[in-house]
């Protein structure tokens, strides 16, 4: 049993990443495509379709964080999904692609796959988990809806500000030629 | 308790500053990443020097036509060294063929490749270089000691080289024209403040070779 202040907060930030994650897929859906066929785990042929059905689960589970009745299932959800995508990203740096873009954090922000991206996913799948956590029954005044958002908002403005240094290491690994 | 809950909001507004304020570094240093000057042309051997007269090869090109490099002509030459086997010097050839055509007046182009006849037609009819003048032979590269691809070589109508440099990106063809104008041998060079002023007469300031 968890407050739920910290739980709702780890959901609200968990549907605002999936939300922004599935407008970067759908926004540049041709690109998307193009990036999840680079990863050789499915036939072409069913490349747009998962492209569609991954685009639309992260909204939808997204949406379902949103809603009390749902959220606990929804947050195994981004457990799920979490693992599918760092297993897609595993399975290629074994076989040692690792030059093709992870697609991690929407187009233009192109990122050669690294082990430390399976980290990430990791915390992502941790914050999931928190928010999977039942919470204890109590009632919620302004002051902890005020710190869900806040906490909210600091976790996402976190999430692109790694997502950004995470594109920008490599790029920065090749100015110093290490 | 008023101010324990007054300084939790305070503190949270300021997280949320802070958190805003690293997110938006972040991005100005991935803009800079993508905006950082482009290394100019690479010069990696000795070869020939730049400001000297370029050594004289005629050749023939695809056709048998002679094709006579480094002499005093009409106009300047640009060599493009390239191979079929090379994704870079095709991913070029359009940033080569638009300097071909907007220098039409006063720059030849010439495309020097060297290897599989049959591979060399199929570049030149994916590419469109029908036209162009196109060098299927060992000579000029082993006179310019070319050992890395895709190279460019400028020389100017009195024969003299003027610029040559290994190119990856229309950003290292453009240095090539840009050190003319500056009178340094390479780009690198001329960042590194060993320019010479001999040649920089129409040029107030120095600019950088970004377009």
């Amino acid at each position: 049993m968890l407050d739920p202040v910290l739980v709702i907060a780890a959901s609200t930030a968990l549907a605002a990443l999936l939300a922004s994650a599935a407008s970067h897929k759908l926004r540049d859906w041709r690109a998307f495509n193009g990036i999840v066929r680079a990863y050789q785990v499915l036939p072409d042929a069913l490349v747009p379709a998962a492209t569609t059905s991954l685009a639309l689960a992260e909204l939808g589970l997204a949406l379902a964080l949103l809603l009390p009745a749902w959220h606990g299932l929804a947050a195994l959800g981004v457990v799920l999904l979490m693992a599918l995508y760092a297993s897609a990203i595993g399975l290629n740096l074994w076989r040692g692609r690792r030059d093709i873009d992870c697609g991690c954090s929407g187009p233009g922000a192109a990122q050669p796959l690294r082990p430390v991206l399976l980290l990430r996913n990791l915390v992502i799948a941790l914050l999931a988990g928190l928010a999977a956590v039942p919470m204890a029954e109590r009632a919620l005044g302004a002051l902890d809806i005020f710190v869900v958002i806040a906490a909210g908002a600091v976790a996402l403005l976190i999430h692109v500000a790694v997502d950004g240094l995470l594109a920008n290491q490599p790029r920065l690994a090749k100015l110093t030629g290490r | 308790m008023q101010l324990l809950i007054a300084s939790n909001i305070l503190l949270w507004l300021l997280l949320i500053a802070v958190a805003f304020t690293v997110m938006a570094l972040v991005r100005q240093i991935g803009v800079l990443h993508s905006r950082i000057a482009p290394a100019g042309a690479l010069m990696v051997d000795k070869g020939v020097t730049v400001n000297d007269p370029a050594p004289q090869v005629t050749a023939a090109d695809r056709h048998g036509r002679p094709v006579n490099i480094g002499y005093r002509a009409e106009r300047s030459q640009l060599l493009f060294f390239l191979a079929p086997g090379c994704p870079v010097c095709k991913s070029l050839l359009p940033a080569v063929k638009s300097i071909a055509k907007d220098n039409s007046g006063e720059l030849d182009v010439i495309y020097v490749s060297d290897g599989d006849f049959t591979e060399q037609q199929a570049l030149i009819e994916a590419n469109g270089l029908q036209q162009a003048t196109y060098v299927v032979g060992p000579e000029i590269g082993m006179t310019y000691q070319i050992g890395k691809l895709p190279y460019a070589v400028l020389i100017d109508q009195a024969g003299t080289l003027r610029a040559k440099g290994l190119v990856n990106s229309r950003e290292h063809l453009d240095s090539l024209f840009e050190t003319v104008h500056l009178g340094s041998a390479t780009l690198q060079h001329y960042l590194h403040g060993e320019h010479k002023h001999d040649h920089a007469h129409d040029h107030a300031h120095p600019h950088s070779a970004q377009h």
